[in-house]
């Protein structure tokens, strides 16, 4: 790691193609920041990327990067930090990658507590495919495939992660650029499945869930006196859904993360050119 | 026919069946007796039949036959599923002061043992099987120290009283017989050589030879038969600085080994069909990623949850042809226990040298089935690791264009580009399902796409002139009559051939443990005056793809029934096929 490392060597020389004012923008801006922030740089980093227009984002940076097939980011980043818990590892995607076709991967990635962060960008639609219906979208939100809305209550990720055994549930939000950052940053430092679920607005099939909606309505939990190792207060929090929150929900302090509660701590990719020294002794065994 | 035996033990699941059948096939490896096992089981913990047979000799048996003369039946159905396999000879050991009245056709010999009350004798029921184990060493002449070995083997870790238990649990039944019965007549006189053997089956021999071979990751969801992989390797795997995640699905599974093999470890996911299908879907990134991955692949019979612990050779064209779009790939089928070991080894080399996707393809007969070898045939120093086009920091430098990109897809003339792994400094790259460039880049061009498309494949070209794709040759290597199979049908098969003998019929038969690519078998099949393809499928999806390449009709031998093929079935079924009209060309 060197210490002259900027936010822009995170950067790639690929234009995005989002949609300008897109919250991607923001989003990835406060991850490469952050990445750079806790001094990381692109060659021990690796990132995993969704399907969607969040998980173009891996294009857009540089580091060591998968961007797999849709929904299965998670458990590629899981096999990474176990065979390298030397890297810096950060998954990204959208709602409907993380919540909806990979909602089975994120309820394990968080009980196993891998040590890497992830960064889900929470436009409560399908961008990509052009505007249906997300796990996150509103019950009466409207729809090419839900014209009188999804009709059934959307997924509350900060609660699911909480019930299935989270060590750090975050929320921030693409266009306050400082807490963003920050609030990726502290999921960067966490010891443990750092998680941060940001308001990341679709500009263009959203028009509810806007930039003006969450900058009226978000409530920051640092101004609220909340205090993230109190689970109860934690529970509290992410199960209010009259409010929009951002800031960090919980962190377990005592967070042991997956690798270092088996005993992971070798690098996996340094192997020798001819079998173990001691291999026979495994043939041995079936006398 | 002193020499050679087949004994068996069966009752419900829960009875203690395959623990009874390790340690005796145990004890007859430490006597350097050649063992072949094979298991009957139904898909169920407790309750449903199982069996487990073990065949010896002192010479190398490699199949199962038509034949059992000792059977220890703690039921009756065990009986009743046998008796087209038993015999005059056979000798049938159970438990006459159990509540059912065993009905034993006279022609047997019934050999009634009271196995639960010298358990108890000797320190608790558990122990009546090794009360039949005693009873069956006395029977058959069999020297009881090898079972005591096997027993210090099997409860060693459990303390020395439990292992005297079961050791007096062993004479007890022993001298029942001795006291009680006269069955000298039966002739069987189970010796011991000098042999020094190990007993394993493909599984271990499958996850032996990963760990031989460098793998450090390994990422499964738990399926019949494939599961004793995984079982295997924890545990064992830690020794070696890796690890075993149980993942929470197929899908999952492959991610992480995706994942794992991407960050430079040697890294593999076994399953069966099922799990086959759900990795499909990352079958394809994997194979565009370029990433060197292991995917073992131990049929079962289908389709869709099928018979599960049967045995089947139905998976040959998904682990071909399955995924969507265009995608090279190897696909390596052992063809028995040994190769197992070898082809593993060599899946991993095949894969990091040509950093594609190698399907290793066993079968549930083989998965289940110990066997004896020297323990030579897994000769570690033989092992070699070759991991390809692997760049270190000095190398990357080579290969970056001029902004000083990794070209991590470089178009080259072998079609194998360099890879650098995290951590190598200017190394950093993105990989993606998405068509990409050089650098990995997306891409909709038209000249890239098709360059790209080129290198993946020409990675298979360079495949089938850089390794051998041979195959294993047995019989009369003149004779007109060939015979063709692939996967665990070959011991089987060598063992027919002397059947075939004694009925003066002269065939050749070839093993192919390479699917694809594969060896071309045209001139063998033109030299020959007729071909029978022998696999355990109803289609004969390999006659299918034998015919495509030789361009001809073949003659198939198709097995279905959820049983793998027995040596003196099989050599009747080639006898009459051989006889059959030869099929138009
Ligand atoms: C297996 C599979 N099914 C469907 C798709 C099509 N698909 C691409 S992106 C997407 C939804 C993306 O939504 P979200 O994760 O919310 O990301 P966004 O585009 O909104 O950032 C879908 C359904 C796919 N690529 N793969
Ligand atoms: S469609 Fe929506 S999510 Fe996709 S790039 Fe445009 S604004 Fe962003």
């Amino acid at each position: 790691m060197s210490s002259d490392v900027r936010f822009t060597d995170f950067k790639s020389d690929k234009q995005p193609t989002w949609c300008p004012g897109c919250g991607d923008f923001g989003t990835m801006n406060g991850m490469m920041k952050a990445l750079a922030e806790t001094g990381n740089d692109p060659d021990n980093t690796f990132i995993v990327a969704g399907i969607g227009c969040s998980g173009k984002i891996g294009t857009y940076m540089h580091s060591y990067a998968l961007h797999g097939v849709h929904g299965r980011a998670l458990p590629v980043g899981t096999g990474v930090k176990m065979a390298r818990p030397d890297l810096e590892v950060m998954v990204a995607g959208g709602d409907g990658d993380g919540y909806s076709i990979g909602a089975g991967h994120f309820v394990h990635a968080v009980r196993r507590n891998v040590d890497m962060s992830y960064v889900v960008m929470d436009n409560r639609i399908y961008g990509l495919t052009k505007g249906q219906a997300s796990p996150t979208s509103r019950s009466d939100f409207e729809t090419s495939t839900t014209p009188e809305g999804p009709k059934q209550p959307p997924v509350n990720p900060l609660a699911l992660a909480l019930a299935s055994g989270a060590s750090f549930i975050a929320q921030s939000f693409a266009s306050d650029a400082l807490r963003h950052q920050e609030i990726v940053q502290k999921a960067i430092e966490h010891d443990g499945f750092g998680f941060v679920n940001v308001f990341s607005p679709c500009v263009t099939f959203n028009d509810v869930d806007t930039y003006d909606y969450f900058r009226d309505n978000l409530v920051d939990l640092q101004e609220e006196d909340h205090d993230p190792n109190d689970y109860e207060a934690a529970k509290k929090v992410v199960l209010d859904s009259e409010k929009e929150y951002q800031g960090i929900m919980y962190q377990d302090e005592n967070s042991v993360p997956y690798h270092e509660q088996h005993g992971v701590t070798e690098d996996m990719s340094d192997i020798p050119d001819s079998a173990p020294d001691d291999a026979m002794d495994l043939v041995r065994e079936f006398y | 026919m002193a020499e050679d035996l087949n004994w068996a033990i069966g009752g419900e699941a829960g009875d203690g069946i395959d623990s009874t059948g390790k340690i005796f096939a145990q004890a007859l490896s430490r006597a350097g007796r050649h063992v072949f096992t094979s298991k009957d089981f139904a898909s169920r913990i407790r309750g449903g039949y199982t069996a487990y047979k073990i065949r010896t000799s002192v010479d190398r048996v490699q199949s199962v036959v038509d034949r059992l003369d000792i059977l220890v039946a703690l039921t009756q159905r065990t009986i009743d599923e046998n008796l087209d396999e038993l015999h005059g000879g056979s000798a049938i050991i159970y438990d006459g002061e159990r509540s059912w009245e065993a009905e034993i056709p006279d022609e047997m010999t019934a050999v009634d043992v009271p196995l639960k009350s010298l358990a108890e004798d000797a320190g608790g029921a558990i122990m009546r099987n090794i009360v039949a184990l005693g009873a069956a060493c006395e029977i058959t002449g069999f020297d009881v120290e090898y079972l005591d070995e096997a027993l210090e083997k099997r409860f060693g870790g459990k303390g020395s009283k439990i292992v005297e238990n079961n050791k007096e649990a062993a004479r007890l039944g022993q001298e029942y017989v001795q006291e009680n019965y006269d069955l000298d007549h039966l002739g069987y006189n189970v010796g011991t050589t000098d042999n020094d053997y190990v007993l394993l089956n493909g599984n271990e021999a499958i996850g032996m030879g990963a760990i031989a071979a460098g793998c450090r990751f390994y990422a499964g969801y738990p399926i019949t038969p494939a599961t004793s992989i995984m079982e295997y390797l924890t545990g064992r795997i830690e020794d070696y600085g890796g690890h075993v995640v149980q993942a929470e699905d197929e899908l999952s599974a492959i991610n992480m080994a995706l994942g794992a093999a991407r960050s430079g470890a040697r890294s593999m996911t076994a399953t069966s069909g099922a799990g086959i299908d759900l990795m499909t879907e990352t079958f394809g990134l994997v194979a565009t990623s370029e990433t060197p991955l292991v995917i073992t692949d131990v049929q079962r019979s289908g389709p869709s949850t099928g018979m599960p612990t049967k045995q089947e050779q139905g998976d040959l064209n998904m682990v071909l042809y399955g995924g969507h779009g265009e995608v090279p790939r190897f696909v390596v089928a052992p063809t028995s226990i040994t190769e197992c070991f070898w082809k593993t080894i060599e899946a991993f080399n095949l894969a990091e040298k040509y950093q594609t996707p190698v399907f290793l393809v066993s079968d549930l007969a083989m998965s289940v089935t110990e066997q004896t070898f020297p323990p030579e045939a897994f000769d570690m120093d033989e092992v070699e690791i070759d991991r390809g086009k692997l760049v270190d920091e000095d190398e990357v430098d080579e290969w970056l264009d001029a902004q000083g990109r990794f070209r991590a897809h470089a178009v080259t003339e072998d079609g194998v580009s360099p890879r650098a792994i995290p951590g190598t400094t200017d190394g950093a790259h993105m990989s993606t399902g998405l068509e990409h460039d050089e650098l990995g880049r997306r891409t909709e061009e038209e000249d890239e796409r098709v360059q790209q498309v080129d290198k993946r494949n020409r990675k298979v070209e360079t495949a089938r002139t850089e390794e051998d794709w041979d195959y294993r040759e047995f019989g009369d290597s003149d004779a007109g009559n060939l015979v063709i199979s692939w996967g665990s049908n070959e011991g089987a098969l060598v063992e027919a051939l002397e059947y075939l003998e004694d009925d003066d019929i002269d065939v050749r038969v070839i093993s192919v443990p390479y699917l694809f690519p594969r060896p071309d078998l045209s001139d063998e099949i033109d030299a020959a005056d007729q071909t029978v393809v022998v696999e355990c499928n109803a289609n004969g999806q390999f006659a299918d793809v034998l015919e495509h390449d030789a361009l001809t009709r073949l003659k198939r031998i198709n097995k279905y029934t959820g049983v793998r093929f027995k040596a003196d079935e099989l050599a009747e079924s080639i006898t009459e096929k051989l006889s059959e009209e030869v099929p138009a060309q």
